[in-house]
C-alpha cells in the first residue's frame, strides 16, 4: 500500500492512505478558508487554515510529503483564483517543504512544534505576498497591513496549535492503523 | 541521510519546475475560466454555496451554542429550548436583514433605472490571501456576463471578471488590477479610480489638469461599453497631486469591503445616463 520513492530502505517514503486523507483534509480546508473562515468578522485579520494544516502535516509527514502536499493544496487554490496558475503552488510546495525538515526536532518539544508552525503560517503569509509583487500580478503596495496580515495569522495559528496539530497527529496514526490490520 | 536528503531536495526541485512552468504558461496565455479552471469554479462554486448556506446559521448563533447542552434533566431541557428559540430568532433577524438589503438595493436600481441581477458573496479572496476578490452565487445561467458593473445598496462594488454557469468572481475597487472610469460629481470630467492602497482607499486620476479637484467632491462611474454610467463610487478625502499632469486624489469608497453579503450585477443600462441622481443627496441641500 505504500509507495516508496526510488528506494526501499530510505526513510522518503509517501504512505497512499495517509496522503490522500491529507490531500482529502487540506482541499476542503482551501474551500473552508474562502467560504468560512475569510468571512468571519474576526479582531485583527483571520487565521489561515491551509498553511496552518499544511504545516502541521508536514511536521508529521516530513519534507517530501510536506512539498507535495503543499503543492496540491495550492495548485487547487491557484486553479480557484483569478491569478496566474502557479503562484501559490510554489509558496505552498517550499512552505511544506522547509516546514517538514525541522520535523525530527519536533520530536523533542513541543514549543518547536508551535514554533515551527506559527512561523511557516507568517512566512506563507508574506511569500504569497512577495512572490505576486515578484510577478507584478496584482500585488497591494502598502508594507504595513501585509505585515498585520501575517503577524496576526501566525497569532491564530498560534492559539490553534495546541487544538488542530494533535488532531493532525491523531488522524495520521489512524490512517497507519488502518493501513496494518 | 545525506540520500534521503538529496531525494527530498530532488522532489522540491521537480516541484518547482512545474509550479514556474504553470506560471510561465499561464502568464502567456491569459487567464479565463476555461478548461479545468472553469470546471473547478462551477464545481467549487456549488460546494461554497452549501456551506455558506450551512456555516451562517451556525457563524450566527455560536454564542448561543457555546454551552454543551445535555438531556440530563429538565433546567438542560430548557436551556437547549432556550438556544433554539434563540436561533430560530437569530435567523428571523437575518432573514430580515437581507430583506431590508434587497429593498435598498432595489431602491438604487430604480433611481439609476438599471437591470440588475441581485446575488450573495459565497467566497470571499482566494487561498494566498492577496486577491481582492468575491465569489457571487449567480453566473451565466442568471443572464451574467464578464466587465459588468456590481454594486450594492452603497454603491461601486467591482466588476464581474470570470464566469461559470452558476457562479461569478468578481474584482473588487481596491484589487490594484482595477481601474475603472470615474466622474466627478455636476462634471463631465473624465478620470480612473484604480485600487492598490487597501481596502478604505481609492486612488482618483483627473485627466484634465486645470481643475482644481476638492475634498468633499463626490464621484460616479463614468460609463462605457460595458460600465454602466452613474453609480456612486466614494468621496474625495484628500487631493495629493496638484502640480503635475493630470491629478490624483484619494477617495473613500461608499462600500465597506469588509462587509459584503447581498449584491447586484448591472446587466442592463438604462436608456439615457442617469447623471448624478444616484447619489444620496447631500446634507444641507447644495450641492454646489
Amino acid at each position: 500500500m505504500s509507495v516508496q520513492l526510488w528506494d526501499p530502505d530510505s526513510d522518503v517514503e509517501v504512505h497512499a492512505p495517509t496522503f490522500a486523507a491529507l490531500v482529502v483534509v487540506l482541499l476542503a480546508a482551501v474551500i473552508g478558508q474562502v467560504s468560512v473562515v475569510a468571512r468571519l468578522p474576526l479582531p485583527g485579520g483571520h487565521p489561515d487554515l491551509v498553511l496552518l494544516l499544511l504545516a502541521a502535516a508536514a511536521l508529521v509527514e516530513g519534507p517530501v510529503v510536506g512539498a507535495l502536499l503543499g503543492f496540491t493544496a495550492g495548485l487547487f487554490g491557484d486553479l480557484l483564483s483569478t491569478h496566474v496558475l502557479g503562484r501559490s503552488a510554489l509558496v505552498l510546495c517550499l512552505v511544506g517543504y522547509l516546514v517538514g525538515l525541522v520535523a525530527e526536532a519536533t520530536e523533542r518539544s513541543v514549543l518547536v512544534a508551535l514554533a515551527a508552525i506559527s512561523g511557516a503560517v507568517a512566512a506563507g503569509s508574506l511569500g504569497n505576498v512577495l512572490v505576486a509583487v515578484l510577478l507584478g500580478d496584482g500585488a497591494p503596495t502598502e508594507a504595513g497591513p501585509v505585515l498585520l496580515r501575517a503577524l496576526t495569522a501566525a497569532l491564530y495559528a498560534a492559539l490553534l496549535t495546541p487544538f488542530l496539530f494533535p488532531a493532525v497527529v491523531a488522524g495520521v496514526r489512524r490512517t497507519r492503523r488502518v493501513r496494518r490490520r | 541521510m545525506g540520500r534521503e536528503q538529496r531525494r527530498s531536495r530532488l522532489v522540491v526541485a521537480i516541484l518547482l519546475v512545474i509550479t514556474f512552468t504553470l506560471i510561465t504558461i499561464d502568464y502567456k496565455t491569459g487567464r479565463g475560466a476555461g478548461g479545468v479552471r472553469g470546471f473547478l469554479h462551477g464545481a467549487v462554486g456549488g460546494v461554497e454555496n452549501g456551506v455558506t448556506a450551512v456555516a451562517r446559521p451556525i457563524g450566527r448563533t455560536v454564542s448561543s451554542l457555546v454551552h454543551p447542552n445535555r438531556y440530563h434533566d429538565r433546567a438542560d431541557r430548557l436551556a437547549d429550548e432556550n438556544a433554539a428559540l434563540r436561533r430560530e430568532l437569530a435567523s428571523r433577524v437575518e432573514v430580515t436583514r437581507q430583506a431590508e438589503e434587497l429593498a435598498a438595493l432595489r431602491l438604487l436600481a430604480d433611481k439609476g433605472q438599471y437591470t440588475i441581477i441581485p446575488a450573495r458573496v459565497i467566497a470571499v479572496g482566494d487561498v494566498s490571501g492577496t486577491d481582492w476578490t468575491v465569489t457571487i452565487n449567480a453566473g451565466k445561467a442568471d443572464g451574467l456576463a464578464t466587465d459588468k458593473i456590481v454594486l450594492n445598496a452603497d454603491g461601486l462594488v467591482g466588476t464581474v471578471v470570470s464566469l461559470t454557469d452558476h457562479t461569478a468572481v468578481v474584482r473588487l475597487f481596491c484589487d490594484p488590477r482595477s481601474k475603472i472610469g470615474a466622474r466627478l460629481e455636476s462634471t463631465q470630467l473624465l478620470g480612473a479610480v484604480s485600487g492598490g492602497s487597501g481596502p478604505n482607499t481609492l486612488t482618483f486620476t483627473l485627466y484634465d489638469a486645470s481643475y482644481r479637484v476638492r475634498p468633499g467632491e463626490r464621484l460616479v462611474t463614468f460609463g462605457s461599453l460595458d460600465y454602466v454610467a452613474g453609480v456612486p463610487i466614494g468621496e474625495v478625502t484628500k487631493v495629493t497631486d496638484v502640480d503635475g499632469l493630470s491629478r490624483t486624489a484619494e477617495v473613500r469608497p461608499y462600500v465597506s469591503v469588509g462587509k459584503l453579503d447581498m449584491v447586484a450585477v448591472v446587466v442592463g443600462k438604462p436608456p439615457t445616463d442617469p447623471g448624478d441622481r444616484v447619489l444620496p443627496p447631500r446634507q444641507g441641500g447644495d450641492t454646489g
